[in-house]
């Protein structure tokens, strides 16, 4: 029987098709949690209130941050979740190797966070129509559907962005995980200890000042730019971690 | 052509050696059966030959290519054992069509008519189905996928005495239509030594034969007789088991080094000489006392 030649970009495409299948269960998720943002989000993300005498003032904001952020959270898990065994192992019984492997996940995770930021955004109108017919009183910034097109894309675009970031966090920690147990407990320890460990000297520490770094960044390009280094940095660690991992079952 | 290559292969597991200095070539188009005990290092070997494992030591070469990370062997090997991950998410029918995405060879009108002979519904997941159900549907993934290198790792696990004759037999009608290099290790080799060309047996993570079956049938015999007469004719001979039988009788197998005339001569000595069967003569073989089991009891 005669050798079958493959190329690299051809199992990378075919492992992506079929993981856009077997991992559907990821976008149900990403529907759960985002209609439960959207819950939580009517409460109002921010506000503020004031009285004097008989007088009260209370404004609330309403806004879909609340969605970006479980969608953020979502992602992270998400690339966590694909990278453990049961998800890995699956890809041995087709044509792969490590490297193809990983980076059908990547294009996966990357699929993911654009359907995510797209989402998010769009969870804005949801929001709107809720608030308008549920809570009385209210100021809607813009009732048509398309009012400003560029920030609808630019805040799609740059919620893509974030959850992309937390995606390639989760998946050089999820791949930590699974060269050493250990990384489940430290890396959450690392984590809380130095929020805890900031808190107590009550000046910013390095999770803060990571935090400012890609959330208090005004400029798009230059956000752009540290996200794709970022980013690039994790996954390609994540890449040399595993590419000698062995197939355990 | 030779297939597997492979020249002191060593595979350390927390400080243990599954496989110790391994040397062994595999032909093309030739079944060749994989046999050992529990724990010689059967599972190793073709786990490093489908690049699942990286070998500590030695050199093991597949298609004259290293199996690890090699996406050429990935796509001309494939390996079917009983804890294969399976996607959940994925019914028994999407399974066979992904399958058939990859596997270029992949003849999908004979995994869909297996699928129906053994009555497993397509819809099913493969977590749902019985242990001999999995490995049914597993051996079929592995007949269909019909890639140049097929291993199967103790395929028949779990699957009862009808479906492991099915299963026999399909393996050898697509192989004659599809000559390819297969590999079974199994605990049954009185079942599927007529399906076999080759033999090798492991011990300890080594080679200890590898042979064609056809000679291994003829490879020891055992002698039966007075023990004084045994011990005699045995003198100078590795024993390779011995077993008393009844009183002042004893059964001993040797390898089968005699010539004719020596044959009539233990006949006249009151000696019974019989073939060994392959399966039998493996277990012997194999086992780390020369009395079996019986040493076991026998201390007292």
């Amino acid at each position: 029987m005669s050798l079958t030649k493959v190329s690299m970009v051809d199992v990378v495409k075919k492992q992506y098709l079929y993981k856009l299948k077997a991992y559907s269960q990821v976008f149900m998720s990403l529907i759960f949690i985002q209609l439960l943002a959207v819950l939580f989000s009517m409460n109002g993300v921010g506000g503020l209130g004031s009285s004097e005498g008989s007088f009260q003032i209370e404004i609330k904001y309403f806004s879909a941050v609340m969605v970006v952020a479980f969608t953020m959270l979502w992602g992270f898990i998400t690339a966590i979740i694909i990278t453990t065994k049961a998800y890995r192992n699956d890809d041995f019984v087709f044509v792969t190797n490590r490297a193809s492997s990983n980076l059908s996940n990547i294009v996966f995770l990357l699929t993911a966070s654009i359907i995510g930021g797209i989402t998010s955004m769009l969870s804005t109108y949801l929001i709107k129509v809720i608030v308008y017919y549920l809570i009385s009183d209210v100021s809607l910034k813009s009732t048509s559907v398309m009012s400003a097109p560029n920030e609808f894309f630019l805040g799609s675009f740059s919620t893509f962005l974030y959850i992309f970031l937390f995606c390639a966090l989760g998946y050089l920690i999820g791949t930590l995980v699974q060269i050493n147990k250990v990384f489940a407990v430290l890396i959450p320890a690392a984590f809380f200890g130095g929020l805890i460990f900031d808190g107590l000297r009550g000046n910013e520490g390095v999770i803060a000042k990571g935090f400012n770094f890609f959330f208090m960044e005004p400029s798009l390009t230059l956000f752009l730019i540290k996200v794709i280094v970022t980013a690039g940095l994790l996954i390609s660690f994540a890449f040399a971690l595993s590419n000698r991992m062995e197939v355990r079952s | 052509m030779t297939v597997i290559e492979c020249r002191g292969l060593t595979k350390v597991y927390g400080g243990a050696k599954a496989l110790n200095n391994l040397s062994c070539n595999i032909e093309e188009n030739k079944i060749t059966g994989l046999i050992g005990r529990n724990g010689a290092g059967k599972t190793t070997l073709l786990k490093i030959i489908a690049g699942f494992l990286k070998e500590t030591s030695g050199e093991l070469t597949v298609f004259s290519e290293n199996p690890f990370n090699n996406l050429l062997v990935s796509a001309n090997v494939i390996f079917i054992h009983d804890q294969m991950n399976l996607p959940t998410s994925l019914n028994l029918k999407e399974i066979l069509e992904t399958a058939a995405s990859f596997y270029e060879n992949w003849d999908h009108d004979l995994a869909n008519r297996l699928l129906e002979y053994f009555s497993l519904n397509p819809l099913q997941h493969h977590n749902g189905l019985s242990k001999g159900m999995k490995s049914t549907f597993n051996v079929i993934f592995g007949l269909a996928a019909r890639v140049p290198l097929t291993l199967f790792d103790e395929p028949t696990s779990g699957m009862d005495a009808a479906v492991r004759k099915d299963f026999y037999r399909a393996l050898l009608k697509d192989y004659l239509a599809h000559p390819r290099t297969i590999i079974i290790s199994s605990h049954h080799l009185n079942e599927i030594e007529d399906l076999l060309e080759d033999i090798l047996l492991m011990k300890d993570g080594k080679e200890l034969l590898h042979l064609p079956i056809a000679d291994l049938k003829e490879w020891g015999i055992g002698l039966q007789g007075k023990t004084a007469i045994v011990d005699e004719w045995t003198q100078n001979k590795e024993l390779i088991y011995t077993k008393s039988v009844g009183f002042d009788q004893s059964y001993v197998v040797v390898r089968n080094d005699f010539s004719e005339s020596e044959w009539q001569k233990a006949r006249i000595a009151g000696l019974e000489l019989t073939p060994v069967t392959s399966s039998d003569l493996c277990v012997y073989l194999t086992s780390k006392t020369k009395g079996g089991i019986d040493d076991v009891f026998n201390k007292g």
